[in-house]
Protein backbone atom coordinates (compact mmCIF):
# COMPACT_ATOMS: atom_id res chain seq x y z
CA UNK A 1 0.00 0.00 0.00
CA UNK A 2 1.28 3.66 -0.84
CA UNK A 3 2.13 5.70 2.18
CA UNK A 4 -0.16 8.53 2.79
CA UNK A 5 1.43 12.22 1.91
CA UNK A 6 2.18 13.61 5.02
CA UNK A 7 2.01 17.62 3.14
CA UNK A 8 -0.18 18.92 1.09
CA UNK A 9 0.68 19.96 -2.39
CA UNK A 10 -1.57 22.85 -3.35
CA UNK A 11 -3.09 22.21 -6.35
CA UNK A 12 -1.63 24.34 -9.45
CA UNK A 13 -4.95 26.00 -11.55
CA UNK A 14 -3.97 27.83 -14.68
CA UNK A 15 -3.15 31.74 -14.74
CA UNK A 16 -5.37 32.74 -17.39
CA UNK A 17 -8.20 30.61 -16.90
CA UNK A 18 -8.32 31.49 -13.40
CA UNK A 19 -8.05 35.42 -14.48
CA UNK A 20 -10.15 34.81 -17.77
CA UNK A 21 -7.07 35.91 -20.27
CA UNK A 22 -8.28 35.32 -23.59
CA UNK A 23 -5.82 37.45 -25.13
CA UNK A 24 -2.46 36.53 -25.07
CA UNK A 25 -0.53 39.04 -27.25
CA UNK A 26 3.15 39.03 -28.45
CA UNK A 27 3.52 42.45 -27.44
CA UNK A 28 2.42 42.09 -23.68
CA UNK A 29 6.00 41.68 -22.32
CA UNK A 30 5.06 41.99 -18.88
CA UNK A 31 2.32 39.27 -18.86
CA UNK A 32 4.98 36.99 -21.03
CA UNK A 33 7.77 37.21 -19.04
CA UNK A 34 6.46 35.82 -16.03
CA UNK A 35 6.90 32.39 -18.46
CA UNK A 36 10.37 32.91 -18.61
CA UNK A 37 12.48 32.53 -16.36
CA UNK A 38 16.51 33.68 -16.08
CA UNK A 39 17.69 31.27 -18.43
CA UNK A 40 15.36 32.73 -20.87
CA UNK A 41 13.58 29.21 -22.02
CA UNK A 42 9.46 28.63 -22.19
CA UNK A 43 8.29 27.59 -18.44
CA UNK A 44 6.88 24.37 -19.08
CA UNK A 45 3.54 23.66 -18.03
CA UNK A 46 4.41 20.93 -15.56
CA UNK A 47 5.83 23.85 -13.75
CA UNK A 48 3.75 27.04 -14.38
CA UNK A 49 0.35 24.63 -14.35
CA UNK A 50 -0.94 26.87 -17.41
CA UNK A 51 -3.20 24.07 -19.21
CA UNK A 52 -2.51 23.02 -22.82
CA UNK A 53 -4.49 25.18 -24.49
CA UNK A 54 -3.37 28.22 -23.35
CA UNK A 55 0.21 26.94 -23.32
CA UNK A 56 0.26 26.60 -26.95
CA UNK A 57 -0.96 30.13 -27.48
CA UNK A 58 1.55 31.11 -24.86
CA UNK A 59 4.46 29.39 -26.25
CA UNK A 60 3.54 30.85 -30.14
CA UNK A 61 3.38 34.61 -28.51
CA UNK A 62 6.72 34.48 -26.79
CA UNK A 63 7.94 33.12 -30.12
CA UNK A 64 7.05 36.27 -31.62
CA UNK A 65 7.93 38.24 -28.78
CA UNK A 66 11.52 36.83 -29.31
CA UNK A 67 11.51 37.51 -32.82
CA UNK A 68 10.98 40.85 -32.81
CA UNK A 69 13.56 41.34 -29.57
CA UNK A 70 11.21 42.30 -26.97
CA UNK A 71 12.23 39.11 -25.23
CA UNK A 72 15.35 37.35 -25.37
CA UNK A 73 15.85 34.09 -26.97
CA UNK A 74 19.07 33.19 -24.48
CA UNK A 75 20.42 35.23 -21.78
CA UNK A 76 24.02 36.52 -22.51
CA UNK B 1 -9.38 41.85 -46.19
CA UNK B 2 -6.76 40.12 -43.74
CA UNK B 3 -5.52 42.46 -40.84
CA UNK B 4 -2.24 42.43 -39.68
CA UNK B 5 0.20 44.30 -37.63
CA UNK B 6 3.60 45.08 -39.04
CA UNK B 7 6.08 46.59 -36.35
CA UNK B 8 9.50 47.50 -36.69
CA UNK B 9 12.40 48.51 -35.32
CA UNK B 10 14.84 51.57 -36.55
CA UNK B 11 18.30 52.52 -36.13
CA UNK B 12 18.37 54.15 -32.09
CA UNK B 13 20.34 56.94 -33.72
CA UNK B 14 17.89 58.04 -36.19
CA UNK B 15 15.71 60.97 -35.13
CA UNK B 16 12.07 61.67 -35.27
CA UNK B 17 11.64 63.29 -38.30
CA UNK B 18 13.32 60.39 -39.79
CA UNK B 19 11.07 58.01 -38.34
CA UNK B 20 8.23 60.20 -39.22
CA UNK B 21 9.63 59.56 -43.00
CA UNK B 22 10.08 55.77 -42.97
CA UNK B 23 6.39 55.71 -41.85
CA UNK B 24 5.18 57.48 -44.20
CA UNK B 25 6.91 55.79 -47.23
CA UNK B 26 5.63 52.81 -45.28
CA UNK B 27 1.89 54.20 -45.29
CA UNK B 28 2.22 55.10 -48.96
CA UNK B 29 3.03 51.56 -49.98
CA UNK B 30 0.21 50.38 -48.33
CA UNK B 31 -2.99 52.71 -49.70
CA UNK B 32 -1.23 52.63 -53.10
CA UNK B 33 -1.49 48.73 -52.92
CA UNK B 34 -5.35 49.53 -51.98
CA UNK B 35 -4.79 49.20 -48.13
CA UNK B 36 -6.11 50.52 -45.40
CA UNK B 37 -3.71 51.66 -42.95
CA UNK B 38 -5.68 51.60 -39.14
CA UNK B 39 -3.27 53.07 -36.47
CA UNK B 40 0.31 53.68 -36.64
CA UNK B 41 1.95 53.81 -32.68
CA UNK B 42 5.59 55.14 -32.06
CA UNK B 43 6.43 52.51 -29.09
CA UNK B 44 9.44 54.91 -28.57
CA UNK B 45 12.93 54.04 -27.61
CA UNK B 46 13.27 50.29 -25.94
CA UNK B 47 16.32 48.45 -24.84
CA UNK B 48 16.45 45.36 -27.01
CA UNK B 49 16.45 41.80 -25.60
CA UNK B 50 19.38 40.96 -27.16
CA UNK B 51 21.94 42.51 -29.98
CA UNK B 52 20.23 43.92 -33.55
CA UNK B 53 23.16 44.83 -35.81
CA UNK B 54 25.26 45.65 -33.08
CA UNK B 55 22.49 47.85 -31.39
CA UNK B 56 21.26 47.77 -27.81
CA UNK B 57 18.44 49.91 -28.59
CA UNK B 58 15.99 50.13 -30.85
CA UNK B 59 12.87 52.38 -31.82
CA UNK B 60 9.82 50.45 -32.10
CA UNK B 61 6.72 51.51 -34.48
CA UNK B 62 3.49 49.65 -35.00
CA UNK B 63 1.31 50.00 -37.69
CA UNK B 64 -2.30 48.33 -38.07
CA UNK B 65 -3.11 47.26 -41.41
CA UNK B 66 -5.61 45.93 -43.41
CA UNK B 67 -4.56 44.94 -46.66
CA UNK B 68 -3.70 42.03 -48.68
CA UNK B 69 -1.11 39.90 -48.54
CA UNK B 70 0.78 40.94 -51.46
CA UNK B 71 0.48 44.12 -50.11
CA UNK B 72 2.12 42.98 -46.57
CA UNK B 73 4.91 41.46 -49.32
CA UNK B 74 5.81 44.49 -50.92
CA UNK B 75 6.23 46.19 -47.51
CA UNK B 76 8.72 43.76 -46.13
CA UNK B 77 10.18 44.04 -48.85
CA UNK B 78 10.46 47.99 -49.27
CA UNK B 79 11.56 46.98 -44.90
CA UNK B 80 14.33 44.88 -45.69
CA UNK B 81 15.49 47.60 -48.22
CA UNK B 82 16.14 50.26 -45.82
CA UNK B 83 19.16 50.89 -44.08
CA UNK B 84 17.53 52.26 -40.76
CA UNK B 85 15.18 49.53 -40.43
CA UNK B 86 17.03 46.76 -38.39
CA UNK B 87 13.97 44.36 -37.89
CA UNK B 88 10.38 43.64 -38.57
CA UNK B 89 7.91 41.54 -37.56
CA UNK B 90 4.02 41.06 -39.18
CA UNK B 91 1.59 39.30 -37.45
CA UNK B 92 -1.64 38.53 -38.91
CA UNK B 93 -4.33 39.29 -36.31
CA UNK B 94 -8.23 38.91 -37.94
CA UNK B 95 -8.07 34.50 -37.09
CA UNK B 96 -6.47 35.26 -33.43
CA UNK B 97 -9.76 38.45 -32.74
CA UNK B 98 -12.09 36.23 -34.36
CA UNK B 99 -11.54 33.37 -31.64
CA UNK B 100 -11.43 36.41 -29.06
CA UNK B 101 -15.35 37.55 -29.87
CA UNK B 102 -16.00 33.45 -30.05
CA UNK B 103 -14.83 33.14 -26.36
CA UNK B 104 -16.43 36.61 -25.63
CA UNK B 105 -19.94 35.55 -27.52
CA UNK B 106 -19.93 32.05 -25.28
CA UNK B 107 -18.85 33.28 -22.22
CA UNK B 108 -21.80 36.06 -22.62
CA UNK B 109 -24.18 33.49 -23.48
CA UNK B 110 -23.45 31.64 -20.58
CA UNK B 111 -23.71 34.74 -18.19
CA UNK B 112 -27.14 35.04 -19.51
CA UNK B 113 -27.98 31.28 -19.57
CA UNK B 114 -27.25 31.14 -15.82
CA UNK B 115 -28.90 34.23 -14.57
CA UNK B 116 -32.44 32.90 -16.43
CA UNK B 117 -31.89 29.31 -14.57
CA UNK B 118 -31.93 30.96 -11.25
CA UNK B 119 -34.62 32.83 -11.97
CA UNK B 120 -37.08 30.27 -12.98
CA UNK B 121 -35.76 28.33 -10.08
CA UNK B 122 -36.39 24.68 -9.15
CA UNK B 123 -36.55 23.19 -13.03
CA UNK B 124 -32.81 21.51 -13.48
CA UNK B 125 -31.86 21.81 -9.82
CA UNK B 126 -29.27 19.25 -9.83
CA UNK B 127 -27.71 21.04 -12.80
CA UNK B 128 -28.59 24.47 -10.63
CA UNK B 129 -26.49 23.08 -7.82
CA UNK B 130 -23.55 21.88 -9.16
CA UNK B 131 -23.16 25.18 -10.56
CA UNK B 132 -23.69 27.07 -7.45
CA UNK B 133 -21.20 24.98 -5.54
CA UNK B 134 -18.34 25.44 -7.77
CA UNK B 135 -17.44 29.14 -6.64
CA UNK B 136 -16.93 27.71 -3.06
CA UNK B 137 -13.92 25.13 -4.31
Amino acid sequence: MAMQKQYYRRKKVCKFCVERIDNINYKDVKLLSQFVPERAKIMPRRISGVCTPHQRLLSAAIKKARSIALLPYATE
Amino acid sequence: MPNYEIMYIVNPNVVEEEIDKINGQVDSVITHGGGKVGKVEKLGKRRLAYLVKKFREGSYVLFTVEASGAVVHEVERRLRVMDQVIKYLTVRMDEDSKRLDKIKAHREKRAAHRGSRRAEGGDRRGHAQQAEQMPEE
